[in-house]
């Protein structure tokens, strides 16, 4: 490889991974919701948590954001919000990502 | 309950930041669908394009700070609280362009008052760890959400005591910038009225373009940037641009 190509080769590597970490931190921005007036964010975390309570008790206590203890009283609909805006978030990402798929060719 | 959004606005002899604020409002319109209150000058109001309904406050900006050695007209954020005629307010920098809904969400929640503590570099260089150039950590005025009440009354009480011996609080907390910075002022009040310990926070760093990127297009769905001979853009996500140029885009 000449020493133009690999200039080329860098900067297109460069440019993909500068868009992709800002395509990430979108996805992350995203995924915060405002349920019951309190910030929480729709990650793996909060998700695993929330259905496993779930599972066991009708209502429970969370913390959001600001570590402020919050009163669940419908699990169900709690869930499928935050199901919902983490897929909404990931599925953009995700468009993006198949963009820098191709970049290359 | 009411609520909206408040922007301070004043040309300085360099800058023409009621263009700035044109695209500010639009977007805003477009993706928050508040009411808009801006705080600007009868000078700078005269040269701002008609934008629909907007209500407006005149007051004289306080003169004397700078930025670069450019005047910088940012000494007034203190009298958001009187300024503002909604129950709930954004206060937002008019360089903060809002491509998506992402702020509208934090008007139905109950905290009395929120700020942002980290701001994240778009050009990927992290250049926005401030820890360095003071003791305190930092927040981002850029944006604020308040409601009114006794308790947000004496953080702005606070904010007005921070603001009168700025220079005194400089020193003590050894803050680098010798200017006026809100991010600061907001910091050390917040500090000194929670007791020295911590406070409500937005859970999201502001995406920020950093003042040597060079602007080459906005639209109203997204930005897109010159970094070093690197063209890059980001949609519908919100950005915080820090290159006043951006007023001759």
């Amino acid at each position: 490889m000449d020493i133009g190509s690999l200039k080329k080769q860098s900067d297109l590597s460069y440019d993909i991974a500068i868009a992709k970490r800002n395509a990430l931190e979108k996805a992350h921005s995203r995924q915060i919701i405002v349920y019951n007036e309190h910030i929480f964010r729709a990650d793996p975390q909060t998700i695993c948590v929330v259905r496993t309570l779930k599972e066991t008790q009708e209502t429970f206590i969370v913390l959001d954001t600001n570590n402020n203890p919050v009163l669940i009283t419908d699990p169900g609909d709690f869930l499928s919000k935050l199901i919902e805006r983490n897929q909404e978030s990931l599925n953009s990402y995700h468009q993006m990502y198949k963009t820098f798929e191709n970049k290359g060719d | 309950m009411t609520r909206g959004v408040l922007l301070f606005c004043f040309d300085t002899e360099h800058t023409k930041y009621h263009k700035i604020l044109e695209r500010c409002v639009r977007l805003i319109k477009m993706n928050l669908c508040v009411e808009i209150t801006v705080v600007t000058n009868f000078d700078t109001y005269k040269k701002m394009s008609p934008m629909g309904f907007i209500n407006y406050k005149f007051i004289e900006p306080e003169l004397g700070n700078k930025l670069n050695g450019k005047a910088w007209n940012n000494a007034d954020r203190h009298m958001a609280y009187e300024l503002s005629p909604y129950d709930t307010t954004l206060v937002l920098d008019i360089d903060y362009f809002c491509f998506s809904d992402h702020l509208a969400k934090f008007f139905d929640t109950e905290y009395d008052f929120l700020v942002p503590d980290h701001a994240y570099d778009l050009t990927g260089r992290d250049s926005f760890d401030h820890r360095r150039w003071s003791m305190i950590p930092m927040v981002w005025a850029t944006v604020l959400l308040f409601k009114k009440n006794e308790k947000v009354r004496k953080i702005f009480d606070t904010v007005k005591y921070v603001k009168q011996y700025y220079s005194y609080f400089t020193e003590m907390y050894r803050i680098y910038a010798k200017n006026l910075r809100n991010d600061y002022v907001f910091a050390i009040a917040l500090q000194q009225i929670n007791g020295f310990m911590g406070y409500e926070k937005f859970p999201f760093s502001l995406s920020t373009l950093p003042p040597d990127c060079e602007i080459v297009e906005i639209t109203d769905d997204g930005i897109a940037w010159k970094y070093k001979d690197q063209i890059s853009y980001v949609e519908n996500h919100d950005v915080h641009v820090l290159n006043k140029e951006i007023a001759n885009v």
